[in-house]
């Protein structure tokens, strides 16, 4: 069956007062949650809290008995359900290869019901195996079960990204992988998902991997929503004790406020040192020549402030030069408290800080960064 | 003690050459048909959940009548010759055909068929590039039930003057010619075996390729 192109990518997904009842108790409660276009949407929380029933109301594996999914303004329920589903990669847990199937039929068979011809699928199949590090002569004639664990994940990745869909549905897609090859495609994976930019619901129980996957993190529990946000919000401000123990805040960053700015800084580096006198515009070549994005503008020994690539580019005068274009950039002492400085960038919307010894920078402070040391 | 020449000589005279061909094709054409049905009919009552309990039970019922009655009833329907044993044939093998068939298509594992649905499969897709094939190691088994059956049924078919190697059973019981009944007897059994024995093979086949382990 050939089925047309739904969204060729996501502006929105809305879900607006979704309910599934589930025998006399709830799947999902009342619902509301917008995941917006191009992010990785990372839903946590207990067994049984609503996040896989969330992840299936979307692609109408589970149809809910209140309220509207609409994906850019199309209410799922008006699409033909399988028309929906080849619009969305999935993935799941057990990944599910077909075992009668060989590695390239397996994922190919979606192209092949869409009517491609053996050509097409044949090359499909090549690109796709190519990009999850899987060479293609190798595994395009193999049987599933001649495949490890993880080697079977990349696969199902591959499947789920034949047609293209804009959205990918994961759950819990690395879960049952140890420890160390969950460590290794949670990386190759934040590779693949900066190369193909699409949207990612990603259902996961493991908060680290929240932490580091994670654009956005949605906590659910008992069928509710409890708290949505980047994952700073969760870690600073969790809602409620829940929250609090699923990012593990107790534990973790129990030694928060022993920690100083100096133990989790970046190093400086003299790349990042601009002299104010020197002209705007040949800043932008000489940033792209050291390959920063940010660099530091300095008067000698006195900070001036911080100007960004993007900032330099919009500037179009040629007279200016750095000093006139700085902004003010935050600086802490190496003793400062982490947490302190932290929500103090956070506070002000900003995600870096320099860290100066008396006069001498020394370090760079990097909200993201922190974050990413501390788990 | 029979003798190399004793055996060629009831050969030869009750043509068995030729009954054995008979044998055969009445076998093939009744295997086939029944292949065809009772796969039909395990679909179908898969499709169907409600009507499994009434179809599967009243092809029970056929399963009980005793195999020539059952040849005898059909004889005013169809006549004296292959027909009445054929349709016998296939009317005992529905049941182990559908019935694998349907258990086989209602035992695939979820985890196959859940991803079948989230991949975007049609129901009918499903069906054909997923269930059925997972089910073949399972269908196999109930086709190999029915070949045992059928081989049965056509040697009892020498009664209505069907053909094949019960005819020369029965010319010797009539005859009381002890040789033609052991050589016909000994053939017969052993073609079952070698038939259920190459089924044996293909279904193991079925389930290196097929099963799930």
């Amino acid at each position: 069956m050939q089925t047309e192109r739904l969204f060729d990518r996501i502006d929105s997904i809305q879900f607006k007062g979704v309910t599934k009842k589930y025998g006399s108790g709830f799947a999902v409660k009342d619902l509301d949650l917008e995941i917006e276009g191009g992010e990785l949407l990372i839903l946590i929380g207990p067994s049984g809290s609503g996040k896989t029933t969330t992840l299936r109301i979307m692609n109408r594996m589970i149809e809910q008995d209140f309220g509207s999914v609409t994906i850019n303004g199309i209410d799922t329920r008006e699409v033909d359900p399988v028309r929906l589903r080849r619009n969305m990669g999935y993935v799941i847990q057990n990944i599910g290869l077909f075992p009668h199937m060989t590695i390239g039929e397996n994922i190919g068979l979606v192209p092949k019901l869409e009517g491609w011809d053996k050509k097409k699928t044949e090359g499909r199949v090549r690109e796709l195996l190519d990009f999850v590090s899987l060479p293609p002569d190798m595994f395009m004639n193999r049987y599933p079960r001649q495949l490890s664990g993880g080697q079977q994940q990349r696969v199902g990745l591959a499947r789920a990204m034949a047609m293209d869909p804009p959205l990918f549905l994961m759950d819990e897609p690395f879960g049952a992988l140890d420890p160390i090859l969950r460590k290794q495609l949670q990386k190759e994976f934040l590779k693949i998902k900066n190369e193909i930019n699409r949207t990612i619901v990603f259902v996961t129980h493991d908060i680290e991997e929240a932490l580091i996957l994670g654009d956005r993190i949605a906590i659910m529990d008992q069928a509710k929503l409890v708290q949505m946000g980047p994952p700073e919000e969760l870690i600073f401000n969790p809602a409620n004790d829940l929250v609090a123990d699923i990012v593990d805040t107790k534990r973790k960053f129990k030694h928060m406020d022993t920690l100083n700015v100096k133990d989790l800084m970046s190093p400086f580096e003299q790349k990042y040192v601009f002299e104010g006198k020197m002209n705007a515009c040949d800043a932008v070549e000489e940033m792209a020549n050291r390959d920063i994005e940010t660099a530091f503008v300095f008067d000698g020994d006195e900070l001036l402030g911080q100007v960004t690539m993007m900032d330099l580019m919009k500037c179009r005068m040629k007279s200016q030069n750095l000093a006139d274009v700085a902004r003010p950039v935050r600086t802490f002492q190496p003793l400062d408290s982490v947490a302190v400085a932290l929500s103090e960038l956070k506070k002000n919307g900003e995600y870096l800080a320099i860290v100066m010894n008396s006069k001498h920078p020394i370090g760079i402070l990097i909200s993201d960064e922190v974050l990413l040391k501390l788990i | 003690m029979l003798t190399i020449q004793d055996i060629a000589g009831v050969w030869d005279k009750h043509l068995m050459t030729m009954r054995t061909i008979e044998h055969l094709q009445m076998f093939s054409v009744a295997l086939l048909l029944s292949i065809i049905i009772g796969v039909t009919v395990g679909v179908f009552i898969y499709m169907k959940p409600k009507t499994a309990n009434p179809v599967l039970n009243f092809l029970n019922i056929v399963e009980t009548i005793p195999d020539l009655a059952l040849i005898v009833l059909l004889l005013p329907i169809l006549k004296l010759g292959a027909g009445p044993t054929i349709a016998a044939c296939v009317l005992y093998s529905i049941l182990p055909i559908a019935r694998n068939t349907y258990t086989g298509l209602r035992g695939v594992d979820e985890q196959y068929t859940c991803v079948a649905r989230a991949i975007g499969l049609s129901r009918s897709e499903a069906l054909f590039k997923v269930r059925i094939p997972l089910s073949l190691p399972l269908i196999a088994g109930g086709i190999r039930i029915a070949l045992v059956f059928c081989m049965g049924v056509v040697t009892l078919g020498g009664l209505v003057a069907a053909g094949g190697l019960g005819t020369v059973l029965q010319n010797g019981i009539q005859l009381y010619d002890k040789e033609a009944i052991i050589v016909a007897g000994l053939w017969t059994g052993l073609l079952a075996v070698l038939l259920d024995g190459f089924a044996g093979i293909i279904e193991k086949k079925l389930h290196e390729r097929y099963g799930t382990w």
